[in-house]
């Protein structure tokens, strides 16, 4: 009744020294299991050698042995291996093949051999069961982040495995998302018997549902036996680990208010014919910075896209009093943006160049791309390929190449999207930094509340479609 | 058209797609194009939608007019009215390679507007016996499709930020597209065989399609009508 790991060896390159140096560990089904650690540290690779999916997929098991309920998941065929482990992912974009809910589910169901006539009550149970019974009929593509991981946990009710493996779940959906999943994790667990291992950088979804929490470092677990009672902050926090409702410690400059640089009046954007923003009326001032929260699906990244012209706009957007879609060509760049995803910026074949795009006055860009690069430790990477660089290493790239144009208005959208403590605390200190020193408008979206009341001189919740005051900074 | 058995109706009109190509007249391409847009609109295809989808097509029947009207088989041209692709009416020649691209157009967007692509997979899952791997494979990477719209103008829009123009189908562009691709089409080939897809093994179906009778009405009535032009024409 375990997940048993014995001296586990394993690389993704041959070359390379041992990401999991020898690991070992056992967990129980009859738990609720929250791996954590810092950014790196191996907890992914662990999870994906569970559940069968390494070291056929990618890597190199060099040694040891992998048992799930006593079995090898790699030698099982995929429809065996799936009712003995299931997987939820990162990314709740990819994980879907067909169009709509009910046949997401069908083809689950389909892969197993499930008699078709059984097949309506166990849809029907498994969305019930994850209270998404109204979704059954929507396209895949029309959901929320938020609502896509309860389709794929509906997914996972109706496969019925005795484990259930989770990969960072709630890295972008909303908190209350995230809470009724994590009550419905536990349900399962205690109801049906279904054993739960998750990865996860933040314990603060987890808290009302985990009961072990073990850390992880540098490939090896730690000895330390956690329980939500029992969390020892000291540890986590040297770990990299974001420790519940404990402050990042921000270390950022007293705001010097500038002039306004970017004033939304009346804004609104509608998809296909649904309203997503309603009515947004704000104003951003230089130098200040502000954080937008809201429930997924709320319309944050909308209204981004808006801002960046990836989504048409009715009312005004006006860029130090020019109207944003009617920029011309020596306004681009005012406004910079820091995307979700860091891949989704880079516009150059090498590092170096990435940084130096940016650059206005060429004399002096060798120097000054040296400079940035060596102060986000990415100097001995300048000239390979920016999408070979790791996850944390992309994000530090794409924040410091729009740190280097002379931008007056930059928005991120989830700047620290999976990012363990110390990645998070690195990022928001440096964007913030210089926000201040280069008087900056900075917006960013966070899920996470702690992180803005930490970081921004006023936070805005966008709901029902229009932005409300929620806080600033001496209220 | 909606309900008809996609697999049936892709032979049907390709049959007719195969016909067409071999005749030259223009009241018979007319013809298949006024049927195709009338049963178009009898499957509930919207007017205002088909009219959007007809205007590149008007464009290019506009050209392929004009193109058969100046070079018609007069005293100039290397070719004569034997060769049975040409008339000496510039007219008539005109009208007749406009009309080929409105009624293979027409049959085009008859099956493409009236067909679910889930229904037209399974059909040939079902009638054509097409690999499972294959059959999903292509289904998993429509689903990409939309991503890949949403994430060209993501990165035109990185581009713009960082305040450089780029032309539509720049490699500078396609480039993070491709790089993209490639990750996504992992990352979605793990989430299937995480969910029991091995493209190998034995698997139930909750809805085979199967041919019925309406279906084989349809194919009928196709070949009935090539019939009667061919007899009558």
């Amino acid at each position: 009744m375990s997940i048993r790991l014995d001296n586990i060896h394993f690389t993704y390159f041959e070359d390379r020294k041992d990401l999991l140096p020898g690991f070992c560990a056992e967990f129980s089904r009859s738990e609720i299991t929250i791996l954590t650690g810092a950014s790196g540290c191996g907890k992914s690779t662990l999870l994906y050698l569970a559940a069968g999916i390494y070291p056929h997929g990618a890597g190199f098991l060099k040694e040891g042995t992998i048992r799930v309920e006593g079995q090898d998941p790699g030698a099982l065929t995929p429809p065996k291996r799936c009712t003995l482990v299931g997987m939820m992912f990162q990314n709740p974009e990819l994980q879907f093949c067909m169009d709509t809910v009910e046949n997401e589910l069908i083809f689950c169901l389909e892969n197993i051999c499930m008699d078709p006539a059984e097949m309506d009550r166990v849809i029907d149970e498994a969305l019930a069961f994850c209270d998404i019974s109204h979704l059954k009929e929507r396209t895949l593509l029309s959901l929320s982040g938020g609502e896509r991981q309860k389709v794929m946990l509906a997914c996972l009710v109706a496969l019925r495995p005795k484990w259930l493996l989770l990969d960072e779940p709630f890295a972008n959906i909303d908190d209350a998302s995230a809470r009724m999943i994590a009550a419905k994790l536990k349900k399962l667990n205690r109801q049906y018997g279904m054993g739960i291992l998750a990865v996860d950088h933040r314990l603060d979804n987890w808290l009302e549902t985990a009961d072990t929490i073990r850390v992880m470092e540098d490939g090896v677990l730690r000895p330390e036996v956690m329980t939500p009672g029992t969390l020892d902050p000291a540890v986590l926090e040297s770990l990299g680990v974001i420790v519940p409702g404990q402050s990042y410690g921000a270390e950022i400059l007293p705001a010097k208010e500038g002039k306004t640089v970017l004033t939304l009046e009346h804004l609104s954007v509608h998809h296909k014919d649904e309203p997503i923003l309603t009515d947004v009326s704000a104003s951003f001032k230089a130098g200040r910075i502000y954080a937008i929260v809201g429930p997924s699906g709320c319309g944050k990244s909308t209204l981004f896209g808006a801002l960046s012209g990836l989504f048409r706009y009715k009312g005004k957007a006006l860029l130090e009093g020019k109207e944003l879609r009617k920029l011309g060509k020596a306004d681009f760049g005012k406004i910079g943006f820091v995307t979700q995803n860091p891949q989704d910026q880079f516009v150059a074949d090498t590092v170096r160049d990435e940084i130096m795009v940016g650059l206005k006055d060429k004399e002096t860009a060798m120097e000054v791309s040296e400079q940035i690069l060596r102060s986000i430790k990415l100097w001995r990477y300048r000239d390979i390929s920016p999408y070979m660089l790791s996850q944390g290493q992309q994000r530090r790239l794409g924040v410091a190449a729009l740190m280097a144009y002379d931008c007056h208005m930059l928005v991120c959208d989830e700047p620290t999207y999976a990012q363990d403590r110390r990645n998070t605390k690195a990022i928001m200190d440096g964007l913030c930094l210089q926000a201040r020193d280069r008087q900056v408008a900075l917006l960013f979206s966070t899920h996470d509340r702690q992180l803005a009341l930490d970081y921004a001189d006023e936070i805005w919740e966008l709901r029902e479609g229009s932005l409300y005051v929620f806080h600033q900074s001496g209220d | 058209m909606c309900s008809i058995n996609p697999a049936i109706k892709f032979i049907s009109l390709l049959a007719v797609t195969f016909f067409l190509a071999y005749r030259f007249d223009p009241v018979l391409n007319f013809a298949v194009f006024l049927i195709s847009v009338a049963a178009m609109l009898l499957s509930g295809v919207r007017l205002k939608k088909l009219c959007l989808y007809m205007i590149p097509v008007l464009i290019v029947a506009v050209g392929m007019f004009f193109t058969g009207y100046r070079f018609s088989a007069d005293h100039s041209m290397p070719v004569t009215t034997a060769d049975f692709l040409i008339s000496d009416s510039r007219w008539w020649n005109g009208l007749a390679q406009a009309g080929r691209v409105l009624a293979y157009a027409g049959l085009g967007y008859l099956f493409a507007l009236t067909t679910d692509r889930i229904f037209l997979i399974r059909s040939f899952k079902d009638q054509f016996h097409l690999p499972q791997i294959f059959v999903y494979g292509l289904l998993a990477a429509w689903g990409i499709v939309p991503h890949m719209m949403q994430e060209y103008k993501r990165t035109k829009a990185a581009f713009r930020a960082r305040g450089l123009s780029v032309v539509p189908v720049s490699p500078a562009l396609l480039k993070p597209l491709l790089v993209k691709s490639v990750r996504w089409s992992e990352e979605l080939a793990i989430a299937m065989e995480s969910k029991g897809f091995s493209g190998h093994e034995k698997r139930t179906d909750y809805a085979p399609v199967h041919i019925q009778i309406k279906d084989i009405l349809f194919l009928i009535v196709c070949a009935a009508f090539l019939f009667a032009v061919a007899l009558l024409r």
